[in-house]
């Protein structure tokens, strides 16, 4: 096991750029999350780590040696596909011996009748399948050793293919959206077991999932990419509370992050003819956008900040989604409430929202985000 | 189960039993039933009670003869030649065929856009009819003029008189080819997996854009290194039912071959009947000569062959090649 160093790699199919320079450092034992929308580039980061594509340019390197021209074969990484990738003729245990047959055992030694009489064949193969067995019950399928992948379920599948990944001691874990097949339950369970797989393992572990929970729960870093670019990498926490674009701050959280339009009026901040702050640097851009999660709303009766009517509610037990339209400009924006202020967000109920500047997040027209104008803000708090 | 459920519900609505739903399942069936017995049973069933009498057709009556139309099928050399020469040719030609159609499917499904050419070029013999190529590799093959040997006479002179079959040829000339009894089977199996090779690969080509391209890439993390670990791993498992699936397609394609030995030797299968394979000799017998009784026998020889291969392939879809 060891670390991983991405050094500025590009990739282009013809014309299209897929990857426009990533760099990426993984620690060693590390569980990394490359997240984003489909298209943006993360499965065929991954698939240039594995080795199964080859870098336009750039460097990939794995415990301080570059790789960028190794096989696949020989990276040492173990890679668990979306489809599962099991081979079907053979059972569950071949399936996991497979990595190991391949790397301990010489093309005659494997084959069918011949190899088992090789000196040297039975010992591998008593190695290989205590391996096997091993593998089986930690992941709790030894059970399974004797089917083949057409009779298992998809969640079975899907251990099988976990434990052909995990039977010998690759450098790094690949994982290519694995639980995208699974059902929405299974998927969380699978997900707790993954997580604790790596703590059990402490190995590196590179998840590429389109899916923003999976990575907040699982990983130590994320990385949000979009476009073929990492636009942050760093602490799930950080990445929800702190983010550096505001693609990544609408990308992470659900439901998505409350967008609205800043003004600067001088030295004033603006929100709909309404002064927030009036100690703004003038150079400050004249246009911003402010970046509000749905928990920072609250709703309040006296000087509210926004005023609106509730078009649409999402009642999950432990909290209330109320989307409101509001009334300066008839965009909607999503307040996360208790249950017990339900009676108050009935469907058209006219309510009021406020926030604490502290709480928003301050983006240029771009997107960029602006910490010295929220610094600014909340130093000399002034809410209107 | 369909007839059952309603034939159910009907017994529970009329407590007369009434059989009506069973008798228009039966109706539904009748045509199809009726056309398989009358086209495909009834005819080999007056086939093998043919293969016991001495029949030719015109004839008011004829007698039974028992066994003697198989015993003379095991017993005379004419059909001692016609056994050798059709297991030459299906023993020959379907490993062939196959590996070839095996091959020529690998290769061209690695290629790109050409690859298209290639698959049109090899699938050409396919689609042309058999009896029209056979007279343009009569040409071919002529002895003196064929531009097979004509080809061949030109490496005379050269070091290719180091081979024996060059340093023969260019003393004595060169096989007559058709008319050599040593190698006119050969001819056949050639133009027979010439022909035939481009269908198998169609077949496999076919096969192989199912196989999933995530476990060429398992493989390749699995540490398959080369082409050939990658195919014993991957393709050729994935193959199984397509391999299974060729192999009795040419197989009883090539029990079936006629028609370039009727193009070759309308009078008598090759040289010293060295040609005469199952499907010639029934046509001879039964149809040239006559002589019903035998061809029928010959014919159900023929049919017991077929059907062996194809319990053979059903036993091995259902056992070995579906996972």
């Amino acid at each position: 096991m060891s670390d991983l160093h991405i050094a500025s790699v590009t990739k282009h199919f013809g014309e299209t750029s897929v990857l426009k320079g990533v760099t990426l450092d993984v620690k060693d034992g590390e569980f990394i999350s490359l997240v984003g929308p489909s298209g943006c580039g993360k499965s065929t980061l991954l698939r240039i780590i594995a080795g199964l594509e080859t870098p336009t340019s750039g460097t990939i390197a794995i415990g301080g040696a570059e790789v960028t021209q190794l096989r696949a074969a020989d990276r040492n990484l173990s890679m668990v596909f979306q489809s599962y990738a099991l081979y079907p003729h053979l059972t569950v245990a071949e399936n996991i011996a497979v990595p190991l047959q391949m790397r301990q055992m010489t093309a005659l030694q494997r084959l069918p009748v011949l190899g088992g009489i090789l000196p040297g064949a039975r010992t591998h193969k008593d190695d290989i399948a205590q391996a096997v067995r091993h593998a089986a019950e930690m992941l709790e399928i030894a059970a399974l050793l004797d089917r083949k992948p057409g009779q298992l379920s998809g969640g079975q599948r899907q251990r099988v293919a976990l434990g052909r990944a995990l039977v010998r001691d690759p450098a790094a874990f690949l994982l290519d959206e694995p639980l995208s097949n699974l059902d929405a339950k299974l998927r969380v369970q699978t997900r707790a077991e993954i997580a604790e797989l790596h703590r059990r393992l402490k190995a590196t572990f590179i998840y590429v999932t389109h899916d923003q929970v999976e990575a907040m729960t699982m990983s130590d870093r994320i990385a949000v990419m979009m476009g073929g670019e990492i636009l942050q990498c760093a602490a799930p926490d950080v990445i929800y509370e702190d983010p550096d674009d505001i693609r990544v701050a609408e990308f992470i959280g659900s439901p998505k992050i409350n967008v609205l339009p800043l003004e600067r009026n001088g030295s004033a901040l603006m929100l709909f003819d309404q002064v927030l702050n009036s100690h703004l640097s003038t150079e400050s851009p004249k246009v911003m956008q402010m970046g509000l999660r749905p928990e920072a709303l609250q709703l309040t009766q006296s000087k509210p900040h926004l005023t609106g009517r509730v078009v649409h509610l999402e009642n999950l037990g432990s909290e209330v989604f109320a989307q409101v339209a509001l009334d300066s400009n008839g965009s909607r924006v999503t307040l996360r409430a208790m249950p017990a202020q339900r009676h108050r967000l009935g469907l058209g109920a006219q309510v009021g929202l406020s926030f604490d500047l502290s709480a928003a997040i301050i983006f240029d027209a771009g997107g960029a985000r602006l910490r010295h104008v929220e610094g600014a803000v909340t130093c000399a708090p002034e809410v209107a | 189960m369909v007839v059952l459920e309603s034939s159910v519900a009907a017994d529970v609505t009329k407590p007369k039993t009434d059989n009506r739903p069973a008798r228009a399942g039966w109706g539904l069936v009748a045509p199809a039933l009726a056309l398989m017995v009358l086209i495909l049973l009834i005819p080999i069933i007056v086939a093998g009670v043919l293969s016991f009498t001495n029949y030719s057709l015109g004839n008011a009556g004829f007698d039974w003869i028992g066994l003697k139309n198989y015993e003379r099928l095991f017993t005379r050399s004419t059909y001692e030649k016609m056994f050798v020469a059709t297991f030459t040719y299906v023993v020959t030609v379907v490993p062939i065929s196959v590996g070839l159609g095996l091959g020529a499917a690998l290769l061209v499904h690695s290629l790109g856009r050409i690859g298209d050419i290639y698959k049109t070029i090899y699938f050409l013999p396919v689609m042309a009819t058999l009896l029209a190529m056979a007279i343009a590799w009569e040409f071919m093959l002529h002895p003196t003029i064929g531009m097979v040997n004509r080809t061949l006479e030109m490496a005379c002179g050269t070091w290719f008189e180091v081979i024996p079959f060059f340093a023969g040829g260019c003393a004595d000339g060169f096989p007559l080819w058709l008319g050599d009894r040593d190698y006119a089977i050969w001819v056949v199996c050639f133009i027979g997996i010439w022909q035939g090779f481009g269908f198998n690969m169609v077949l496999f080509l076919a096969g192989l854009t199912s196989v999933h391209r995530e476990l060429y890439h398992a493989a390749e993390m699995d540490g398959a290194r080369s082409g050939w670990e990658r195919f014993w791993l991957v393709t050729w498992p994935a193959l199984g039912p397509t391999t299974v699936f060729v192999v009795t397609i040419s197989c009883i394609r090539a029990f079936q071959v006629f028609d370039t030995i009727e193009a070759f030797w309308p009078q008598g299968g090759g040289p010293n009947k060295s040609a005469y394979v199952m499907m010639f000799a029934i046509f001879e017998k039964g149809i040239q000569q006559n002589l019903i009784g035998i061809g029928s026998a010959i014919t159900m020889l023929f049919l017991l062959f077929v059907m062996f291969l194809t319990l053979i392939q059903r036993w091995l879809v259902e056992r070995k090649v579906h996972y």
